[in-house]
């Protein structure tokens, strides 16, 4: 399976090292041998029709910033769409930046790669928040694959969770904690009693939260996962204005206290419900499945015929979300060969 | 036939004989009490376990009368009749009018404010109000319309409960 990779930061390096690092098992397992015919960055572009080396991929990117450089194969004056006009490939995965304006470039990445006949792994939330619909129609018009998995909860399986594992419960409603910066900081307030602001500066420091956090603490960041489960697990047609959002930077130490004092915590909470879709910070009950600490995060499905399934991971991390788009490699692949 | 009750009796002397009295009065039988006056609810009340037998008719006229005592009935048959709503609102509470804020709430039919807590802060408008709302049960989403409601209207940051 050929493969070109669009954005090479830490998720795209995630992808080259795990793949790197499963080659043998993908074989022996699903006689799958994935080849990365090509990664863009900004810089311009690595490609080999018969395959790069993974490991001088990620060591080239970190020495010099540049997959351009790479050794021999490296093309500084050719962008991305180019790329996927030029290259022969099966699989497109894209992970550039994401982008909440617009979408782009990964909109146009994506369209082009599935009206080219090709299918699409992603991790971007920019143009599935702002454009499921569009995109699904265009998959479902050229009949090509289009996952995105690592779109929601990074390592935390909850879209195929929903359409494979779930099959056959009609899924009523979702609520998560799809956020591990505002989790890390509502957790850490409510351990220490400490200000918001203190311990937003602490998060920034241990570089949890972004020099600009604001997507994250405002709560934009989760709107758009409930905005890509609304649409791929309830089938709402809803975009990311549709979503009422309030963040986590109106929490003060003493709403948190008082919480407490009745066996409760704040935390920020994604909605996607008949009633509501909505991100917010909501009380939960200590000891109930949302009173998760840390990074990390969670999810419980409303089901009918299996009541409430909760499912937990770690929502960041550069080969944790790199195992979700390896996983809608794998179903690609089971489909296709 | 047999009703089984709880009720929410405050833990005063003399309450307990208030609930009895009409089921003595109206002829039910009393099958059973269970009253541990140390297992209280947060709010400091004892939730008292009845069991009475009698025909309908008297079985209605009992829960009449303890409902005109403003009696609270917790459960009847298992079946929850309140329910109760924690919300946390964040925001100037006192200047806000804090009795104001719980009228409103109070407005609706049969929705009470059972508790309050408030916590100052030195910054006025991070002061944070904790209240527990009972309410029959059923209206937990009107209720929570109306916290949110109230909240937009006075500027407070709105916590519901998930």
């Amino acid at each position: 399976m050929k493969i070109i990779i669009l954005g090479f930061g830490a998720v795209g390096q995630g992808v080259a090292r795990v793949i790197s690092m499963k080659k043998d098992y993908l074989k022996n397992k699903y006689e799958l041998n994935p080849q990365i015919v090509a990664v863009c960055d900004r810089s311009g572009a690595a490609i080999c029709e018969t395959g790069l080396d993974e490991e001088l991929l990620i060591q080239t990117k970190n020495d010099t910033g540049k997959v351009a450089l790479y050794p021999d194969y490296g093309h500084p004056d050719i962008d991305s769409l180019q790329v996927l006009d030029e290259v022969e490939y099966d699989c497109l995965v894209e992970v550039t930046p994401t982008d909440i304006d617009d979408g782009e470039p990964a909109r146009s990445h994506i369209m082009k790669s599935m009206e080219d006949g090709k299918d699409v792994v992603t991790s971007n939330k920019g143009p599935l928040a702002l454009s499921f619909q569009d995109l699904a129609d265009c998959a479902r018009m050229n009949g090509v694959e289009f996952k995105f998995e690592a779109s929601v909860g990074g390592a935390m399986p909850i879209i195929n969770f929903a359409h494979e594992t779930l099959a056959g419960c009609e899924i009523e409603s979702i609520y998560g904690i799809l956020n591990g910066t505002t989790n890390y900081i509502l957790s850490r307030m409510a351990n220490e009693g400490s200000s918001y602001e203190q311990t937003l500066k602490e998060a920034q420091e241990m570089g949890i939260a972004e020099t600009n956090p604001y997507q994250d603490v405002e709560g934009i960041d989760a709107a758009c996962k409930i905005v890509i489960l609304a649409n791929s697990v309830l089938n709402l047609p809803v975009t990311l204005k549709d979503v009422e959002v309030e963040g986590i930077s109106k929490i003060t130490s003493e709403s948190i206290a008082l919480a407490k004092k009745e066996g409760l915590l704040i935390k920020l909470i994604g909605e996607a419900s008949p009633d509501a879709l909505e991100v917010s910070p909501r009380l939960v009950r200590l000891g109930s499945p949302f009173a998760v600490e840390g990074t990390l995060n969670v999810a419980t499905l409303k089901t009918d015929l299996a009541d409430d399934v909760t499912v937990v991971g770690k929502g960041a991390g550069s080969v944790e979300t790199a195992s979700a788009i390896l996983s809608d490699i794998v179903s690609i692949w089971k489909i296709r060969k | 036939m047999r009703f089984n009750l709880v009720l929410d009796v405050p833990d005063v002397p003399g309450q307990l004989l208030e609930v009895l009295e009409p089921m003595g009065r109206l002829g039910a039988n009393i099958v059973a009490v269970i009253h541990q006056r140390d297992v209280k609810t947060e709010r400091g009340t004892v939730p008292v376990q009845i069991t009475i037998e009698g025909d309908k008719e008297t079985l209605d006229k009992v829960m009449g009368a303890l409902e005109s005592k403003d009696i609270q009935i917790l459960e009847v048959d298992g079946v929850l009749r309140k329910e109760q709503i924690t919300t946390v609102l964040v925001g100037d509470i006192v200047e806000e009018d804090l009795q104001d804020t719980v009228s409103k709430l109070n407005q609706l039919k049969s929705v009470k404010v059972a508790d309050l807590d408030l916590k100052m802060s030195d910054e006025p408008k991070n002061s944070a109000t904790k209240m527990v709302i009972e309410a029959d049960f059923g209206l937990r989403k009107e209720v929570l319309k109306n916290i949110k409601k109230l909240g937009a209207e006075k500027g407070f940051l709105v916590i519901n409960e998930v």
